[in-house]
């Protein structure tokens, strides 16, 4: 909590900052007569001097944050209860660990009890290095904030520096996104090579017995072959749900742009959108509570057997009924981007719309249909929570829909839900599984683009 | 060219009176009314799904937003030995209260009305409701009161529709004292291990936690970025990457994002696990694409001219982009950030990721506090076995539907106040 009031004390001095740089460009301001003798306007000298009173502090607050600890665990090992510690450096680890956390008061109870003596000398390191950051951090912002005031004058750059930061600041932002991606990279890769370093890359690729629960020991490690999942995935995401989705949603796109009166259009396309804006947890559990026992009940009745209660039809619907307005307005787009001239002459020459829609439209459409249905298929591939809560946990290699499959995403619920041991295969198979999930979907989304970009450009 | 006119006078003129062609033309105008008719099948079966699912939530939900009751007649006078109403007034009322015991008082009170098994016919935490009585109304304890304590979630069940056989009996014997209520304690109430207790407020208030998170991060660099890409940036390597990286993030299955959540801000940074703070990161980085997007065609659709004028009166490019295309752009960013906030609040995979999917049954009262989320709450309350739960969790979703279908009305409200024709 400190912490947040630092910061705002911080900001909150700025505020005065940008006040006592405004008052003071503002006294010579009034007092030069002269045209285009100060070049800045007063705001600007208010924006320099609060930026100097903020900046610095700021930055030396987030390097303090990351280098505090090492300093605060340098200073309780100084103290006498640190004489008992373990030698070993993992026992002493923990013992440390559980000791800061207690000491700052995020854990209550020990279970060792080594690191109960260790609390007090965490709490005296804790208190006296955080004291000292504020008072740094402080004289901080008030040493560069009368710097930057003594520096006002009217001939100062004021804007110019300020733009600069602001520049900066633009950059800094659009590059998150990039940070993002690398760092879901990074971790996934860097996570993945651990588990590989336990597993073997071919057994868990082409494997065909999915049973994590049945580890055998360090280095014995069978039970991670992903076929069934990567197979359950494909069923439920690719199969089911597109046979659903595509028929569905490219009538209506068709529907919808070639045959509905204006009125209905503006009526019925908000509506479809309002099936892709339901929560997937809301599909889950219509698919889990309703859907599910329906399917299996007509599936018993026709005398199927194996039908089980959590089925790969069941969530493989539901999940292409929420992908219909997708694969709708993508075909919607590509339709709409064929040349009326093509379609003009198609009914010239006597063809019914119907006609031409099947032999001029969607064919001329068709690398836009293809692409949006592969973003489609990407979209239901990495869906969880649908499958999640309707497809089961069975992994079963099998091409009967009323079955219960597995796929990548459940899985990976499954594995990062349970207990938590950082260290285990169990666990970091997830990463492993991820990091497939990630490079499937990035690569049918890096085609889907380049499809339809293609295509775009062929008519203009 | 000779060839082609004697070929065109050697040729008969088309019969289209003859009954081959009308036979044509009939079956080629059916297939096109079956073709239209395919249409609309497939829009009315969309739409009927919709309908169908929403018909189903609202027809289970509803009744979780109700709660049967029993009426138990509490002989205060006879059960305190005299306790006064002002013990209960100020500042020691709750201190008092404990000291009096009032969970016994009640299950006395039941056990003389409805016999030695009576306390099986209401919620274990149901007693609680006297204790606000009282605070309420200080006065009662000086009466003989009847009180209407929320029955056991089996009668519940039963009450309002369809329970187990034995439910049913007893239901049948106590028709005439059951009635229904309002149960506010829904909108009020934590999660709880009887459905009976449960409530919404602990997950409502670790959305609106949540969600601020997500708003103060998400916004600012998604704008910023956006004006970046569109009024500076230079048209480069650098800056294809930056633009590829945001194009598939917006793609990235939602799950990635809690696994970076989890190696990352847990891991890696050790931020506390289930914290509304660490929800709020992953769901930053996730929105942050959706308004990037948004806000650049915003940014986009701002007409030069503008941006000329003020160039041309002496603004500097910062001023330009700062004064006067981001206000103009303005509406447009908003409408997508809200569209981009309404999936991350509907969003359950990631926060099952970083630990969000713990019992908490107290609301969370800060941003690195244990917390849950409204979609988490739901999917925690589908896994539940006891038939009590059923209507809770659709009710749930009743309330997170009318969430996201105001803010989804708010955003198309916006783009049509502020939609601009340049």
């Amino acid at each position: 909590m400190t912490g947040s009031i630092l910061f705002l004390l911080i900001i909150v001095l700025g505020g005065i900052a940008w006040f006592f740089g405004r008052v003071k460009a503002n006294r010579f301001a009034a007092n030069t007569t002269k045209r285009g003798a100060i070049h800045s306007r007063p705001n600007y000298h208010g924006w320099y001097v609060a930026l100097w009173a903020i900046g610095p502090a700021l930055l030396f607050l987030i390097v303090w944050n990351i280098a505090s600890p090492a300093l605060i665990t340098d200073a309780a090992l100084t103290s006498p209860a640190a004489d008992q510690l373990p030698q070993d450096p993992f026992a002493r680890g923990a013992i440390l660990a559980e000791a800061r956390s207690m000491a700052a008061g995020q854990q209550t109870q020990a279970f060792n009890p080594l690191s109960k003596s260790m609390v007090e000398p965490y709490k005296a390191a804790i208190s006296h290095y955080r004291t000292l950051g504020m008072i740094a951090t402080i004289l901080l912002v008030f040493a560069c904030g009368v710097f930057a005031w003594l520096r006002l004058k009217p001939e100062l750059r004021a804007r110019t520096k300020i733009e600069r930061v602001t520049m900066m600041v633009l950059l800094f932002a659009s590059l998150i996104a990039t940070i993002t991606t690398i760092g879901i990279f990074v971790s996934l890769i860097f996570e993945s090579a651990r588990f590989f370093s336990m597993v073997s890359p071919i057994d868990f690729l082409f494997g065909t017995e999915w049973n994590p629960k049945a580890v055998a020991g360090p280095r014995g490690e069978t039970g991670f072959g992903a076929i069934p999942l990567f197979w359950g995935t494909v069923f439920i995401g690719a199969i089911i749900a597109m046979i659903v989705a595509i028929p569905l949603g490219l009538m209506s796109a068709i529907y919808l742009t070639q045959y509905a009166p204006l009125k209905f259009r503006a009526w019925m396309k908000p509506i479809l959108e309002v099936l892709a804006g339901v929560p997937t947890v809301v599909y889950g559990y219509f698919a889990a509570l309703t859907v599910a026992p329906a399917l299996r009940d007509f599936a018993v009745s026709i005398g199927i057997s194996g039908a089980s209660s959590e089925s790969a039809l069941a969530a493989g619907v539901v999940m292409g009924i929420m992908i219909i307005p997708f694969v709708s307005s993508m075909a919607d787009d590509s339709i709409a981007a064929v040349p009326s001239a093509m379609r003009d002459g198609s009914l010239a020459m006597g063809a019914t719309k119907s006609e031409t829609i099947k032999k001029v439209l969607i064919p001329a459409a068709l690398p836009g249909v293809v692409g949006g249905v592969l973003l489609a298929v990407s979209r239901a591939i990495g869906e969880t929570m649908i499958v999640v809560m309707a497809a089961g946990l069975a992994a079963n290699m099998t091409a009967n829909p009323f079955s219960s499959v597995t796929t990548v995403t459940t899985q990976i619920v499954q594995l990062l839900t349970g207990d938590q041991e950082f260290d285990s295969p169990k666990t970091l198979a997830a990463f492993a599984l991820g990091l497939v999930l990630f490079v499937v979907t990035l690569l049918l989304n890096l085609i889907a683009l380049r499809v339809v970009k293609k295509y775009r450009e062929a008519y203009e | 060219m000779n060839s082609t006119t004697a070929f065109a006078e050697e040729r008969n003129p088309t019969d289209w009176q003859g009954d081959a062609m009308q036979k044509r033309i009939r079956k080629r105008y059916a297939a096109e009314r079956r073709f239209k008719a395919l249409g609309l099948g497939a829009i009315i079966l969309s739409a009927g799904f919709l309908a169908f699912l929403l018909i189903v939530m609202v027809g289970n939900g509803l009744r979780g937003f109700t709660q049967t009751e029993l009426p138990v007649e509490i002989d205060f006078p006879a059960m305190t030995g005299g306790a006064s109403a002002s013990q209960f007034e100020g500042a020691n009322a709750v201190a008092n209260l404990r000291t009096l015991g009032v969970q016994d008082i009640v299950n006395t009170s039941i056990e003389i009305q409805y016999g030695e098994e009576g306390s099986e016919l209401f919620s274990a935490g149901g007693w609680q409701a006297v204790n606000a009585e009282i605070l309420n109304d200080p006065d009662i304890v000086e009466t003989k009161a009847t009180i209407y304590l929320p029955a056991e979630s089996e009668i519940d069940v039963a009450y309002k529709g369809s329970g187990s056989a034995s439910a049913e009996e007893k239901v049948a014997e106590l028709k005439d004292q059951l009635s229904t209520g309002f149960n506010w304690n829904f909108l009020s109430n934590s999660d709880a291990t009887d459905p009976m207790q449960v409530g919404i407020w602990g997950a409502l208030k670790g959305s609106l936690i949540t969600m601020f998170i997500t708003l103060i991060i998400a916004f600012p660099i998604g704008v910023l970025s956006a004006l970046y890409l569109e009024e500076y940036a230079p048209k480069n390597r650098f800056t294809d990457l930056i633009e590829v990286s945001i194009n598939n993030l917006a793609a990235v299955p939602s799950i990635i994002f809690g696994l970076l959540g989890l190696a990352v801000f847990l891991n890696l940074f050790g931020l506390p696990r289930s914290a509304a703070l660490v929800g709020g990161l992953t769901l930053a980085l996730m929105t942050m694409p959706v308004i990037v997007i948004s806000g650049r065609n915003a940014v986009k659709a701002v007409p030069p001219s503008i941006r000329e004028a003020a160039l041309g009166i002496g603004a500097s490019q910062m001023q330009v982009v700062f004064h006067h295309v981001l206000p103009l752009a303005l509406p447009g960013i908003l409408t997508g950030t809200i569209i981009g906030m309404a999936r991350a609040l509907g969003e359950t995979a990631p926060l099952l990721m970083i630990g969000m999917r713990a019992f908490i049954a107290t609301p969370p009262g800060g941003i690195v506090e244990p917390a849950t989320v409204l979609p988490v709450q739901i999917f925690l309350w589908s896994d539940e076995v006891n038939r009590g739960f059923v209507e809770k969790t659709s009710a749930a979703i009743i309330v997170l539907l009318l969430f996201l279908l105001t803010m989804n009305a708010l955003a198309i409200y916006l783009r049509n106040r502020f939609e601009t024709r340049w």
